[in-house]
């Protein structure tokens, strides 16, 4: 019963499968402290008692030595290195179109104004597109809404059918849908336009802001402007009007941003030279955004409404050049290409 | 459209301290928009943009009367010192005689003033530096003293001229007249123009054309170096007809982008003097006719009244009266109050009658040069507006499944609305389905599209070897022609759901039916028809539905089963499917049973289906037997 055997075989063995065999050969049914159990009946009755206490006290002594081998051989299987900065398991990313995040930026922010979103034509009798929005046929200003017309019959009264050059179709069709002011409205739709180079696209987005109520003034225009500014574009930034001519507003505005790289002011620091530069971006400190003014009352008449009683203002600007603007993707011609490496990014 | 004058040129008219900067930042606030200032020598090139409501302003003249208003306002000295519209009059030119030109105008209505004068004894040369420098700065071409003269005029006063070789006019003998459709003439660029009928013409003694009137003068009655009397001419001619011609013809000139725009009768006579005065002193030509003006129906000047009030409400707020007379009077409006302070009456000059036409064009001209930065900025009041509940769904459940099928791994794409011929035939799509742009820039997108696979079909080819795996989607409408072409009426315009994968059957299946159980559509419950199928084409897999019938079959929160406590059996079952015992098959019959809770899919291998079988019951437990009989009918 010699402790000291047990315990260098105990701890010489090399392999769980080694420890297993020794502990079947000890304490296995056949094993050795088994043996030395039955042995108990040729010990003298007086010695009984004192052989039973060694061999329980082996037994425990090679199962505790065993226990602590198995623990340290199998902490030695632990030990292959667990790396934490390996990347987790893959779950499918896919993404949205920039311009369907854009309108629900855009959405979300004249929502909060209690603006609501409308769906009109994208196809169009000439009416919608111009005559409603104090264009007549033959007019100059036609000629800077370049359009898209179909191959169909012109209508009697309504004129041909156009692909829909601007978002201002739906000035008339909300004005005909609500009787009677108040007006919320924002129209955010595709309009087309026959220009395709490299920085036009043949089929781009519009949003359309319409509010028609009693005493609408410029000062209400330049609130609301001034408030998409800042929830869309960022804290501080800031906007300008500049006087300009459309025929379905008067008067009519064009509206500027302030840029939010040289913060307005035309001009950055050079890092290097520590001299003041031109502002890439803008080149004066402020970017141009688009059209806007108070609604004319001929527009407001054709859409039903008494323009002695109500007034209003609308812009119109375009998704493709607000997300330029907000997020730096100038390169328009990628929007609608459908190439899966400008896709993916979003 | 844009012009190009200088400081200094503007500097003969207007007496200012302001620096051309000044000028660009205050006029571009209020008024005409001077987009870039350019120093070239002593002077600045100011490039501004016209608007087309303000041919006025499309000369130094015009720009000096808006600086005259605007500059003052930002503490800025600005009086116009030489104004030739009200400063030059007929009488100051001393008529001559000896010769004359026979004019007859056959329709009023084409030209509203013609004027003509006659000089002999003309030295064709170089136009003086001045002239030469401001030209070119200006961007017009010099050619020689007389031309140079007519151009110059133009950017000064903003009126397009011509000028004759007197002696090419045969008879000296004009008929002014409406073309005839195939009449050809030669302008002075030499291009031949074949006219469109209804033109504005000029018919010399001998029949010929001799000018395509107010777009460009003709090559044989042109001014050449040989020309010793010239026939000076300033008129207006009626604009719609302008703007016609140069449409039709193609022919965009300067003075057409004038004419179609409607000029100020007015402006013909200090035109006509101060051409006078340069012909004079710069090719020494002498006066030997009557000034020719031929003046119908001379502009009344109109008025229009103005409430102070309206002014106040449309801006939002109450601008000082006297700011506001001030304004217009320096605009060159008469303004004359009425006795209680209320209304203005105001007298619209003869250069701003196109323009000004009813009190809210005078509210734009206060507030414009009042300043729109010193208007202040609230929101409106709040007001409820309903929503159509057919729109409002249409929107969010688009961005619900947009953003649904990003998190799934597709790729979101918008394709033109227009394809090309190839694209609907390669779809075995008809062309007369399709609705055609009469003025399409390019064959690639022609034909308004009325299925959404043609453009996704052809994204899949195109990125193949950009990406192993393409699952993409668009939602966006289709165009759909309504009855047959005479009825005159809109097409439908649907939004639809497309789907294109590159990968397999199940792989798309298993989207769309993900798509269902998001909007909780009970797809059994559903006729079928109402659901297309899924295409499969040259390895790709296509699926298009109206967006509408996900809306109209989608459930918002899907109906609540009472828990209960009652042990499940699962048992599995393996089949040989076949065509007439599909998984489908096996499905329905075993929904027979009232204890079948499910039906899932173990394992497909070849034709062996093995499905596990969920049997309970909501009010007692159930034995296995009780399930395997069930699970035996199958």
């Amino acid at each position: 019963m010699d402790n000291k055997k047990y315990e260098a075989e105990i701890n010489n063995s090399k392999s769980l499968v080694q420890l297993n065999e020794l502990e079947i050969k000890y304490l296995g049914r056949n094993g050795e402290i088994n043996k030395l159990l039955s042995a108990i009946k040729d010990i003298p009755n007086e010695e009984k008692r004192e052989y039973g206490q060694k061999v329980n006290l082996l037994k425990t002594s090679i199962v505790r030595s065993i226990e602590m081998m198995k623990k340290k051989l199998s902490s030695k299987k632990s030990e292959v290195f667990f790396d934490k900065t390996m990347p987790g398991k893959a779950y499918p990313k896919g993404s949205l179109h920039i311009v369907s995040f854009a309108i629900e930026e855009i959405t979300n922010v004249f929502e909060k104004i209690g603006f609501i979103r409308v769906s009109y034509p994208e196809v169009d009798w000439e009416y919608g597109a111009f005559e409603s929005l104090n264009m007549p046929a033959n007019h100059p200003a036609r000629d800077d809404v370049e359009t898209s017309f179909i191959d169909t019959p012109a209508h009697k009264t309504l004129g041909k059918m156009v692909l829909t050059p601007h978002t201002s179709n739906g000035q008339n069709r909300e004005m005909k849908r609500v009787g009677k002011p108040p007006i919320r409205m924002i129209n955010i739709s595709k309009c087309y336009r026959p220009n395709w180079d490299a920085t036009h696209t043949p089929m781009f987005h519009q949003f359309e802001g319409l509010c028609v109520d009693k005493d609408i003034s410029i000062v209400n225009l330049k609130g609301t402007l001034d408030y998409f500014a800042e929830k869309y574009f960022g804290k501080g930034t800031k906007t300008r009007l500049r006087p300009h001519h459309f025929q379905f507003t008067e008067p009519s505005f064009e509206v500027d941003i302030s840029c939010n790289v040289c913060g307005g002011k035309g001009t950055v620091r050079n890092a290097y030279m520590r001299s003041l530069q031109k502002c890439k971006v803008c080149k004066s400190g402020w970017l141009e955004l688009g059209g806007t003014g108070m609604v004319h009352p001929n527009v407001l008449k054709e859409g039903g409404i008494d323009s002695k009683k109500y007034s209003g203002w609308a812009f119109g600007f375009g998704i493709e050049r607000v997300i330029m603007m907000k997020y730096g993707l100038d390169d328009i011609r990628n929007y609608y290409s459908g190439d899966i490496r400008f896709l993916e990014q979003f | 459209m844009n012009i190009r004058i200088t400081y200094n040129w503007l500097l003969d008219y207007l007496d200012t301290d302001a620096t051309p900067y000044e000028m660009q930042k205050y006029l571009s606030l209020c008024g005409p928009s001077i987009e870039t200032v350019e120093k070239v020598g002593s002077d600045y090139v100011f490039d501004i943009e016209i608007t087309s409501n303000r041919i006025d302003t499309a000369s130094v003249i015009g720009v000096a009367q808006e600086a005259q208003a605007i500059l003052p306002m930002f503490g800025k000295k600005a009086k116009i010192k030489l104004n030739p519209l009200t400063d030059f009059k007929f009488d100051q030119i001393k008529a001559g005689s000896g010769f004359d030109l026979r004019v007859d105008i056959k329709n009023p209505n084409l030209v509203s003033r013609f004027t003509s004068l006659i000089f002999d004894q003309v030295q064709i040369g170089d136009s003086p530096k001045f002239i030469q420098d401001r030209l070119r700065l200006a961007g017009v071409k010099v050619i020689n003293n007389v031309v140079d003269i007519s151009n110059y005029l133009m950017i000064t006063l903003g009126q397009p001229i011509h000028m004759f070789d007197y002696d090419k006019i045969a008879n000296h003998h004009m008929i002014v007249r409406e073309s005839k459709k195939g009449e050809k003439l030669v302008t002075l660029d030499e291009k031949e123009i074949t006219l469109p009928g209804g033109d504005i013409v000029i018919e010399d003694g001998s029949g010929k054309l001799i000018d395509l009137c107010g777009i460009m003068g003709g090559f044989n009655s042109a001014i050449s170096s040989k020309t010793k009397r010239v026939l000076l001419f300033v008129q207006t001619y009626n604009k719609s007809k302008i703007r016609k011609t140069t449409m039709t013809t193609g022919q965009r000139t300067i003075a057409a982008t004038f004419f179609e725009k409607g000029l100020d009768e007015q402006r013909v006579v200090a035109t006509t003097v101060n051409a006078t005065q340069l012909l004079e002193k710069y090719c020494q030509g002498k006066i030997v006719s009557k000034i020719q003006d031929i003046y119908p129906t001379p502009t009344k000047l109109k008025t229009i009244n103005v409430q102070y009030e309206l002014i106040d409400k449309l801006i939002g707020v109450k601008i000082n009266r006297k700011t506001i007379n001030n304004i217009l009077t320096n605009l060159g409006f008469i303004v004359e109050i009425d006795p209680k302070n209320e209304i203005i009456w105001v007298t619209i000059p003869s250069f701003r009658t196109n323009d000004i036409n009813i009190p809210e064009d005078i509210v734009e001209e206060v507030a414009r040069v009042y300043g729109y930065q010193n208007i202040p900025s609230v929101l409106q009041p709040p007001a409820y507006v309903n929503q159509p509940k057919g729109m409002e769904d249409l929107f969010v459940f688009q961005n619900r499944i947009k953003i649904f099928l990003k998190h799934l791994g597709l790729n979101e794409v918008i394709n033109y609305s227009m394809i090309s011929r190839g694209m609907i035939e390669d779809s075995g799509l008809k062309i007369e389905d399709h609705l055609r742009l009469s003025n399409s820039i390019s064959e690639d997108i022609e034909y308004l599209r009325t299925s959404l696979l043609p453009s996704l079909t052809k994204n899949i080819k195109e990125n193949q070897g950009k990406k192993d795996i393409l699952k993409l989607f668009e939602i966006g409408k289709v165009y759909l022609p309504v009855g047959n072409k005479d009825l005159c009426s809109l097409p439908q315009e649907i939004y639809r759901l497309g789907i294109a994968t590159n990968t397999d059957y199940y792989d798309l299946k298993g989207i769309i039916e993900a798509i269902y159980k998001e909007l909780n559509i009970n797809v059994g419950a559903i006729q079928e028809s109402s659901f297309p199928e899924i295409i499969e084409k040259d390895n790709m897999f296509l699926f298009e539905i109206d967006f509408q019938s996900l809306i109209d079959n989608c459930q918002l929160v899907p109906t609540y089963k009472p828990l209960h406590p009652y042990a499940i059996i699962k048992l599995d079952k393996t089949f040989e499917i076949h065509p007439q015992t599909t998984y489908e098959v096996i499905r329905q019959k075993a929904s027979l049973s009232k204890l079948l809770q499910k039906v899932q899919v173990v394992t497909l291998y070849q034709n062996k289906l093995t499905l596990r079988f969920y049997y309970s019951s909501p009010d007692r437990n159930i034995t296995e037997d009780e399930a395997k009989i069930e699970l035996a009918k199958l």
